[in-house]
């Protein structure tokens, strides 16, 4: 194989452009380890990433890495927008606003639908689409700023809540998230 | 009597013949909810509505119970409850407090806040937006931090913080619990760098809020 | 380079704390755009890039070995990046995103995705998560086999088999749109 005539190559030169990621990675890392000890210092017994797997597995701090994204979903720049009223029962009740995906990886599922604040709780209003690979399924919805309770529910039985997305208040004993549209 | 019986008749079955709506129902509700909740549900958005409450927040309750399977009287406890927090955070927050607001608030409410709080929020912030203040403060507490702590933390970034702000505060809270510190301890770090000097990650700085920062 | 690395790095322990960030500032790029690519997602990727940066200063002192710095911190990334993945398998992780984030979402179709560098992103993503990892170090980053077995612990005969199946499934998954 001759790389230089090999397609791939115009490829590979995309991949190989600058991430463009935050700016502020540098400071962000410094103000982190400022408070941390210095490298140098002895060691403590147990290795500080064993320390963090095993906080990272409760569920109360599953809010992890990918946690924090849930949170970004919060958008700007909708100003002033209340909750609008649903066209018909069960349809997404924004006619406008910050486009948010719900995507929930289920291979074996037959069907999943996502249920909440935002389509009345309707369990075949808002079903996710399947990608062809990975049992990924997924659904966009337009949210106006507001603060939504949520819930999958696969095969029409099982309901799921998000462990990477802040827990929203329930009374009815099937957990649900939160994701919050900001803007208003 | 018999004929006082008859001259109510006509009446009767014109109200039946109404559309739900038309009979002070909420339409959404019919069909959904169980009898013997939906018409203390109704009730409870008549007097609601009367007093200048959002009924969406109700009514989404309403709907998860029944989605959720919930028993009747579990339903109408959940949305009586919602109610009252309603008007607490109304109370506190204004009357022109927006619908979001509202539900936010009563999210707080619930985490830990307490009615003072809510006031002390709406007074720092201004005219200001609460919607994300107030889900931040729910938030924080369902990631671990005690509700006094994450109550403080959000009141002390209430006089000068965006959404965006808020945004990026409980983004690095959260990180900070997950690479090993305590809620409380990641929280007081955090509070300390965004109130001393301005939050280097807040997307105000970096350029990169919202959605704009997620396009490659 | 790497000398310079380590002069850099026996400052840091030494007391230097803010030398550090002459490293982060070095590698922050290169590490970025492999999570990036890896993760196919930007806050996932600035995720792994900060606690890669953050666990590489914790362990700092025991930073041996003849590749340095590079090498190793480039290990604690691909972790970092590995951990994800699993989480995300055990868990098998809901997560929100925005309407951005289906730009690098493995999805069925590419309605109203248009563009070359999409359609790049969602086939790398489409690939087996070590054949990507493979791919990506040996020819974006431009590791040595050699590098790649100290990065990721797989010898490199395995290492040279995923890359040869990685570039031949993406020539399959682009063939149709991009390698025309």
């Amino acid at each position: 194989m001759t790389d230089r005539e090999d397609p791939l190559d115009a490829i590979i030169d995309i991949l190989k452009e600058p991430a463009g990621l935050t700016p502020d990675l540098t400071v962000l890392v410094m103000a982190e380890i400022e408070r941390l000890p210095p490298p140098g210092a002895a060691a403590t017994s147990v290795p500080w990433w064993r320390r963090s797997w095993t906080i990272r597995l409760r569920p109360v701090h599953g809010l992890g890495l990918v946690g924090g994204l849930a949170v970004l979903v919060l958008a700007f720049g909708l100003a002033g927008r209340r909750w609008g009223r649903s066209a018909s029962p069960g349809e997404p009740r924004a006619d406008a606003g910050q486009l948010t995906q719900f995507v929930l990886v289920a291979p074996e599922a037959s069907a999943v639908t996502v249920v909440g604040d935002f389509n009345d709780w309707s369990m075949s209003a808002t079903p996710l689409e399947r990608a062809e690979r990975d049992g990924l399924w997924y659904v966009t919805v337009p949210l106006v700023p507001g603060r939504y309770r949520y819930a999958f529910v696969v095969n029409g039985t099982v309901w799921r809540s998000d462990p990477e997305a802040p827990a929203g208040e329930d009374e009815f004993g099937r957990s649900n998230s939160v994701v919050t549209v900001g803007g208003t | 009597m018999s004929g006082a019986r008859f001259g109510f008749l006509p009446v009767f079955l014109l109200a039946a013949a109404l559309p739900p709506i038309a009979r002070g129902q909420e339409p959404r509700l019919v069909g959904r909810v169980p009898d013997a909740a939906r018409t203390q549900v109704d009730a409870i958005l008549v007097a609601a509505r009367a007093r200048g409450l959002p009924i969406e927040p109700l009514v989404d309750r309403a709907l998860e119970g029944a989605t959720k399977g919930a028993p009747p009287a579990a339903l109408v406890a959940a949305v009586t409850r919602l109610r009252d927090e309603l008007v607490v955070v109304r109370d506190a927050f204004g009357a022109t407090a927006s619908t979001a607001e509202l539900t936010a608030g009563t999210s707080a409410l619930r985490a830990g806040a307490t009615a003072r709080d809510l006031v002390r929020l709406r007074s720092l912030r201004s005219r200001r937006p609460l919607t994300v203040a107030a889900a931040v403060m729910a938030d924080l507490v369902a990631a671990g931090v005690p509700a006094d702590t994450a109550v403080g933390a959000v009141l002390a970034l209430a006089p000068d913080a965006d959404d965006a702000d808020y945004i990026a505060f409980r983004r690095n809270v959260h990180r900070d619990i997950v690479l090993g510190a305590s809620p409380a301890v990641a929280l007081a770090v955090r509070i300390r760098l965004a109130t001393e000097t301005a939050d280097p990650s807040s997307p105000n700085s970096s350029g990169s809020g919202g959605s704009r920062k997620r396009k490659p | 380079m790497e000398e310079h690395d380590g002069v850099l790095q026996r400052r840091v322990l030494s007391g230097e704390t803010r030398v550090y960030a002459q490293l982060v500032d070095r590698y922050r790029e290169r590490l970025g755009r492999y999570a990036l690519r890896m993760l196919g997602d930007r806050d996932d990727a600035e995720d792994a890039l900060q606690d890669t940066f953050i666990r590489a200063y914790r362990a700092l002192g025991r930073c041996e070995g003849p590749g340095g710095f590079g090498p190793w911190i480039y290990g604690i990334l691909v972790n970092r990046c590995r951990t994800h993945a699993a989480k995300r398998a055990r868990t098998r992780d809901i997560m929100v995103r925005s309407e951005m984030e289906l730009a690098t979402t493995p999805v069925a179709s590419s309605k109203g995705y248009d563009g070359l560098r999409d359609t790049i992103y969602r086939a790398l993503q489409q690939l087996p998560a070590e054949q990507r990892e493979a791919f990506l170090l040996k020819h974006v980053e431009d590791l040595s086999y050699e590098d790649m077995e100290t990065v990721t612990g797989v010898r490199p005969a395995t290492l040279r088999m995923r890359v040869f199946r990685a570039r031949d499934e993406l020539r399959k998954l682009l063939s149709e749109t991009v390698l025309d």
